[in-house]
């Protein structure tokens, strides 16, 4: 029970970009239509996931028994940047299909916060291996969902008629405003 | 102290192989002008910035 009510506050309580407000910038930038919407939300949570168990792994194994952790969040970062590498470059050889599809995201999931500040969260709040999963999951599941909600409102904002100076992000910020509203009263569900 | 350095040392060059590495391999066949929808933001370091982009 503990672990579900851990999964809904991560998915949509404090949900990842409209309650901490971080991963806008793919958030904005790749929201135009719901099919890039769902491929980047699936790439983030494959490089959540797999990050976070190799940083859980590196704080439990090599930090804390050695007295650095002092060297948590330059080593997180590194990490972080050496596994979008090699993902991409498996990507490359051996799965070209899977590639195609999201292969064009990699990039910016390097420059996504949102994989940092995930693999930090599980550290600080002291979680167990199964609680780190459970996170790791639903957090990237969170961003995946308001992406997609988002990608939908905006695909629909093209044919309305929105004043000029308003066109584009001006009201894409309007509406991802509202949809924080709307996800804060959410608040109390968990 | 030594096994910071040492630790940095390990990651830092596991992310330069990795940067070199991947640069090398090429990209699989129809996947060469794959392009992203993304309009940039001010993450000019983020390879998708158009800015970048306009510099090659």
């Amino acid at each position: 029970m503990k672990l579900l009510s851990m999964a809904i506050a991560a998915v949509l309580i404090n949900n990842i970009v409209l309650a901490k407000f971080l991963g806008v910038c793919p958030f904005l930038g790749v929201s135009k239509n719901s099919k890039s919407a769902i491929g980047m939300g699936l790439a983030v949570i494959f490089v959540i996931f797999s990050a976070s168990m190799l940083t859980y792994g590196v704080q439990y194994l090599i930090l804390k028994p050695l007295g650095i952790e002092y060297m948590q969040l330059i080593s997180f970062i590194l990490i972080i940047a050496a596994f979008v590498q090699f993902v991409e470059m498996f990507m490359k050889k051996n799965m070209p299909g899977l590639y195609a599809s999201l292969g064009v995201y990699l990039p910016l999931i390097t420059t996504n916060c949102t994989v940092l500040y995930v693999a930090q969260d599980n550290i600080s709040k002291g979680y167990n291996l199964i609680e780190t999963i459970v996170n790791s999951i639903a957090t990237p599941l969170g961003f995946l969902v308001v992406m997609y909600l988002f990608s939908c409102i905006r695909e629909r904002l093209d044919y309305a008629t929105t004043p000029k100076p308003f066109k584009g992000n001006p009201i894409g910020l309007i509406v991802a405003g509202l949809m924080a509203l709307a996800f804060a009263g959410l608040a109390g569900i968990a | 102290m030594i096994w910071a350095i040492l630790l940095f040392a390990v990651l830092a060059s596991l992310f330069g192989v990795g940067y070199y590495l991947n640069s090398k391999t090429p990209k699989p066949e129809g996947c060469k002008e794959l392009t992203e929808d993304c309009e940039g933001c001010k993450i000019t370091s983020c390879e998708l910035n158009p800015s970048r982009k306009e510099k090659l």
